[in-house]
């Protein structure tokens, strides 16, 4: 699903974001991807959604190329990705129903199936009553959940969140992270970027571990920390 | 294109941000008022112009003995200098009528004879020509000279050229003044816009994110400031052409109907242009509007 072949991406004048990283993950993956603030897990990111221009190397996703594709291509790629971000980005004047729907319009999605698929996706995340709602009007846990139900409403292959849990309390965490679980078992890969040491612990998938920019760390059932047996050092 | 979606998008919007819409359309209100009143006074003056080079006219008053024969030589002749747009013969009849109209019965009724003289109103196409014209007939045997002077041709030479001069002064000042006044309006039409799209750059950048093509975030803003001049220019338009009714109807019951202001129609008549206050204004508006939003646009949709 996505392919990185000695990417390397530095921002101007020399601040590392990727440094010659090279990893494979495959469709239906779960995977998280931690280390430390500035450890070039957004760097990650942008570059998939091709935010940034990517740098050297070679970056795949979905089969495509994404130094070579061109810039009116590039929202087709961003519909076959769902995005989940710390901060919800959601439009603040549209209403939940609205913000969902937006996705599908941007797709040309017909009328009709809009109105079937709106109600069905926010009552798979628990929102069905919430419809007509404003984004300042319902709680963050919710609000993220609209979020999840607009990264998904049009079924893309490919999902990522960028710390989706960092700005809710951890009960409603684990609520976001069971519905992203459930997102994965219908084939969607999940790409989470994430510092939920608690959260990744307890799903032992797939970690990914950045320090500077480097791939320090592939681990299929992972955990948040190197060695987890290990205390840690004192605070 | 989805009409209805984006149609909705852009109402929607101008009702939630309804105090930046009340901004930018105050603003093209009065950069349109501004520019309607500039045409409205623009094409006054032009008609005035009009109005008084066709009446720059040399009298020619020929002596009392001269036969039909003369008269019609000198009147083909006339006739044919390029120059030359009309000759009219005016009788000593005519001439006395005139001057009874002017100074009344009294004055007329004591003449045992009629004293003035025959004469010809020659108009000129070119107020600018008339000198040459007028130089050619001071030597015509016919042409009723006191002796000594040459006051047998008479035109209001200098007075005309003084106020023809004055208007072209004024038109060109008007052009000048349009041109400065439409920039200001861009310029201010333009901040407008780009605030009230800077304030929801936010929702732009989510837009992008969910994979929206830059088109389908452009129609709705396109549409929102193609609204937005519309209302603007059309109240500009009206308010002009109510000012402009109003002064027209107030001159002419006035003392100084002798202006004879020309009313700028609100509405295309007919005649292709002017295409009317309301119609040029309006589109002015909604396109300047439109255009804005493009602009202002075009630095959130890069990449």
């Amino acid at each position: 699903m996505i392919v990185f072949e000695n990417v390397t991406k530095i921002y101007d004048p020399d601040v590392v974001g990727l440094q010659d990283f090279t990893c494979h993950i495959g469709k239906g993956e779960f995977v998280f991807l931690v280390g430390a603030s500035g450890s070039g897990k957004s760097t990650l990111i942008k570059l998939v959604l091709k935010e940034l221009e990517p740098g050297e190397g070679r970056l795949l996703v979905a089969g495509r190329n994404l130094g070579t594709l061109p810039r009116r291509k590039v929202p087709l790629l961003r519909r076959n990705i769902g995005c989940v971000f710390q901060d919800f980005k959601l439009l603040p004047n549209k209403t939940v129903y609205e913000n969902v729907a937006y996705a599908l319009e941007v797709v040309g999605e017909p009328r009709r199936s809009i109105r079937r698929k709106v109600p069905e996706i926010l009552n798979l995340v628990g929102l069905g009553d919430k419809t007509n709602s404003l984004p300042h009007e319902i709680s963050g846990g919710e609000q993220q959940r609209v979020s999840v139900a607009r990264a998904f409403v049009n079924h893309p292959p490919l999902l990522l969140a960028d710390e989706p849990t960092g700005n809710i309390d951890p009960e409603t965490a684990v609520g976001i992270m069971q519905l992203l679980v459930r997102i994965n078992r219908t084939g969607t890969t999940v790409l989470i970027a994430t510092h939920d040491r608690e959260m990744v612990n307890r799903m032992r998938r797939r970690v990914l571990q950045l320090d500077t920019g480097r791939l320090v760390r592939d681990e299929r059932r992972g955990s948040y920390d190197q060695f987890p047996d290990e205390p840690e050092e004192g605070i | 294109m989805r009409l209805g979606f984006f149609l909705a998008e852009a109402l929607g919007s101008l009702r939630r941000n309804w105090v930046m819409t009340m901004a930018a359309v105050i603003t093209v209100f009065i950069s349109t008022a501004i520019l309607g009143l500039v045409l409205v006074t623009d094409s006054n003056l032009e008609q005035g112009a009009t109005s008084l080079k066709n009446r720059v006219m040399i009298e020619v008053f020929i002596k009392d003995e001269t036969t039909p024969q003369q008269q019609e030589a000198f009147e083909s002749k006339v006739m044919a200098m390029p120059e030359v747009k009309e000759i009219r013969f005016v009788s000593k009849e005519e001439a006395l009528d005139r001057f009874r109209e002017s100074f009344g019965e009294r004055i007329t009724a004591s003449l045992p004879i009629n004293p003035l003289p025959a004469s010809y109103e020659v108009y000129v196409k070119d107020a600018d020509q008339v000198d040459i014209v007028a130089a050619r007939f001071y030597d015509e045997p016919i042409v009723s000279h006191t002796p000594g002077t040459k006051d047998g041709v008479q035109y209001a030479a200098q007075t005309v050229r003084r106020m023809l001069g004055t208007i072209d002064l004024i038109e060109k000042g008007m052009w000048g003044a349009t041109v400065l006044f439409s920039a200001a309006a861009i310029l201010l039409i333009s901040t407008t816009v780009r605030l009230s799209i800077f304030a929801r750059r936010r929702e732009v950048e989510i837009m992008r994110l969910v994979g929206a093509t830059n088109w389908f975030i452009r129609w709705p803003f396109v549409f929102e400031g193609f609204i937005t001049g519309l209302i603007g220019a059309v109240m500009g338009a009206l308010s002009v052409y109510a000012a402009n009714w109003a002064l027209v109807n107030w001159l002419e019951s006035s003392a100084l109907d002798y202006l004879s202001l020309y009313k700028y129609p609100l509405w295309w008549e007919g005649s292709g242009w002017p295409l009317g206050l309301l119609p040029s204004l309006a589109l002015l508006g909604g396109a300047l509007g439109a255009v804005g939003s493009l602009v202002a646009l075009r630095r959130y949709l890069r990449t």
